[in-house]
């Protein structure tokens, strides 16, 4: 074992991959891109505004002071329609999905319940909405619980009924926090499998194989020196992740020693899988195609872009056989939940995976020819 | 030690099998320190798979070779350190530059002293040191090659095929690199199909056909041994010539551009074909009588062409 010799083909190893713009696109600014792309997407999800119009008609004091309580509404946001226009007409013509009505009666009628105690008296708002529209659903239920809280603060009874909201969380999370995780995982696994397949099938249909094999350096030199780049490139990657999911999403993860201990098994799994698929598949165009196969339902099923309780139980069963399944669980166990007993339990399963494949990728793996 | 001095290589009785397939067929041969050994023969006839067992890349069926005085299935590790190889279609990484390449190659052998310039520029390769390997033609590629097959200043050099797929100039280029090595007392052990790579470097070659070595000489002793007859060419001859030369008794072959090679025992018979044609009425533009070349040799020796490519020129 030589630090020299690794020394050596770490610089060409790095050397090679900086002068690939193409590679590097794909394992350190693909991951952030997808941070990025998705990271905005549901953070507007989480704190989505529900926006729609109202129409005055009664234009009273009363009715202004209903549509300041429903501005008071952080979820809201409104606008309002002339009185005078026909309310079915304009949501027509502007595409509108909905338009509250307030009718002409509206403060008269309040006068009479409130003041005159007449239990009668009651106003009928109406919605003009667009049935066919996605979102009208959820602004109409949550119009209609406001006005059912409406309602009941107007009886001066109590309610019988409250709420209380105890997370299961210690925090509150979002979507980010769950996704940049996975988007870790994933990273680590595509670099590690597509680098073990290009070294070992590429350079062998090229002969640079061949050519190592008449120089001093050992087998076990070349697949360490192969692992350890695997292993900078994945650092590097995570950092780069990290940085931007802190810098533009202010992610709240933990990071503790669980994480690098992830990140050296994922390598060591995927570069087993992958110096195993260059044994089975002998052209590099093979070993590359059987590489996306095992990726890309790893990419999918395991939980990487959501979570795996999402699907039918069993694609759930299939999921659970995934490595990378227990790489996604074991990093959020750690960085989300602060479990550490689910973290161990996925760093052994992981580990003896990672050995397993790692040995029989060494094993098959050889340099001499037949 | 005083045999290591004598024969660098030593193969005795070699037999390799790939499966039902004999690639070589119990051949036995030496190399000497100093000399350029060239291994001939057409594609497929076993000489890498010759050259990549003595390379400790290939473990042979049964028969015992050794290089300098260490078996090469046993001494792996000592050997790699003693020779350079430049494999045959070498290739690299592609987007490490010439300069880089041979330190990288360098670093694994320990060479904290290696001449990097120096090897350079023996392989002329100065202008390129700061190219990307990719970039680089099939012939630079080459001289790359054979450069970093010298990192560790080895006891033998192995070149296979060091100019298949070159153009012409490109292959003179590599040839005078490799008449550099030569210069400077290097052993080197060379296979090539091109017969005159073989004539102009090498100071032994060994004919291979079929995983079985059929001669072994200098290419001038080769010649001697195996060529008592001349070669008449005529060129631009008429349609008949080819007929009246038969009748004369003679076994022309039409080669490319109208011409006709015949061979001939002395120079008499060389006179009494060109009275036959006189005599006939019939013309030609030039004539050419020489000794045949290496490449004639192997034809006689084996009954088949070197290269494909040639067959149509050459058969007689």
């Amino acid at each position: 074992m030589s630090p020299r010799v690794i020394g050596a083909n770490l610089i060409v190893s790095i050397k090679s991959f900086y002068r690939e713009k193409t590679a590097v696109f794909f394992r350190i600014a693909f991951p952030v891109l997808l941070i990025l792309v998705f990271g905005t997407i549901f953070m507007n999800q989480d704190n989505v505004r529900f926006e729609f119009y109202v129409q005055d008609l009664d234009q009273t004091n009363s009715s202004a002071e209903l549509v300041k309580t429903l501005e008071l509404n952080e979820k809201f946001k409104i606008t309002k329609v002339d009185p005078a226009i026909d309310a079915v007409q304009y949501a027509k013509k502007n595409k509108l999905n909905l338009v509250v009505v307030i009718p002409k009666d509206y403060e008269s009628s309040l006068i009479q319940r409130m003041k005159r105690k007449d239990l009668e008296a009651s106003v009928t708002i109406t919605y003009v909405y667009d049935p066919s529209s996605t979102s009208v659903d959820a602004k109409l239920q949550i119009l209609k619980s406001v006005f059912a809280e409406i309602n009941q603060r107007m009886s001066g009874k109590p309610p019988f009924i409250t709420t209380a909201e105890t997370s299961i969380l210690n925090r509150k999370y979002r979507f980010i926090d769950f996704f940049v995780p996975g988007v870790i995982a994933m990273t680590v696994m595509t670099s590690s499998l597509f680098g073990a397949v290009n070294v070992n099938a590429e350079l062998r249909q090229k002969g640079v194989i061949k050519k190592l094999s008449t120089t001093p350096i050992t087998h076990t030199e070349w697949i360490l020196s192969n692992v350890l780049y695997q292993f900078i490139l994945s650092v590097i990657a995570t950092i780069t992740i990290l940085l931007v999911s802190y810098g533009v999403f202010n992610v709240s993860l933990q990071l503790n020693v669980w994480l690098p201990v992830f990140v050296v098994l994922d390598v060591f799994a995927f570069v087993g899988i992958g110096m195993i698929l260059t044994r089975v598949a002998k052209e590099a165009e093979s070993a590359a195609a059987a590489a996306n196969a095992i990726m890309f339902p790893m990419m999918f099923l395991s939980g990487t872009f959501f979570p795996v309780e999402m699907m039918p139980g069993f694609l759930q069963t299939f999921s659970r056989i995934l490595p990378l399944y227990y790489v996604n669980e074991g990093l959020r166990a750690s960085m989300i939940f602060m479990d550490n007993m689910v973290a161990l339990r996925c760093t052994v399963i992981i580990g003896i995976f990672a050995a397993i494949a790692f040995v029989i990728g060494m094993m098959t793996t050889k340099w001499e020819e037949g | 030690m005083t045999q290591e001095a004598e024969h660098v290589i030593n193969v005795e009785k070699l037999t390799k099998r790939y499966g039902d397939l004999l690639a070589v067929n119990d051949i036995s041969f030496t190399v000497r320190k100093g000399e350029v050994f060239a291994l001939l023969g057409p594609n497929g006839a076993g000489k890498t798979t010759i050259v990549e067992i003595i390379e400790t890349i290939r473990k042979p069926t049964s028969g015992k070779v050794s290089l300098l005085d260490m078996d090469v299935t046993k001494k792996k590790h000592k050997i790699v350190l003693r020779i350079g190889v430049l494999p045959q279609g070498f290739s690299s990484f592609d987007r490490i530059t010439v300069r880089e390449t041979i330190q990288y190659y360098s670093r694994l052998f320990c060479c904290r002293n290696t001449d990097i310039d120096g090897l350079i520029e023996l392989a002329n390769l100065k202008d390129k040191s700061k190219e990307q390997f990719k970039n680089l033609s099939g012939g630079l590629k080459q001289r790359l090659g054979i450069a970093i097959a010298l990192v560790n200043n080895p006891d033998v050099v192995f070149l296979d095929e060091p100019t298949t797929g070159l153009d012409p100039r490109a292959r003179r280029e590599v040839w005078e690199v490799l008449l550099g090595l030569k210069k400077k007392g290097k052993t080197v052990f060379l296979t090539t199909h091109y017969m005159e790579e073989a004539e102009l470097l090498a100071d032994t070659v060994a004919i291979i056909s079929k995983g079985s070595i059929v001669a072994m000489g200098s290419p001038g002793e080769l010649i001697e041994r195996n060529a008592n007859y001349l070669v008449l060419t005529l060129q631009s001859v008429d349609e008949k010539v080819f007929e009246i030369v038969q009748k004369a008794g003679f076994e022309p072959a039409r080669t490319n551009h109208n011409n006709i090679k015949v061979r001939v025992e002395h120079q008499d018979n060389v006179r009494k074909i060109l009275n036959a044609i006189k005599d006939a009425g019939a013309s030609f533009l030039s004539l050419d009588v020489r000794k045949p070349n290496l490449e004639e040799v192997f034809l006689k020796i084996t009954g088949a062409a070197l290269r494909e490519d040639l067959t149509e020129e050459v058969t007689q």
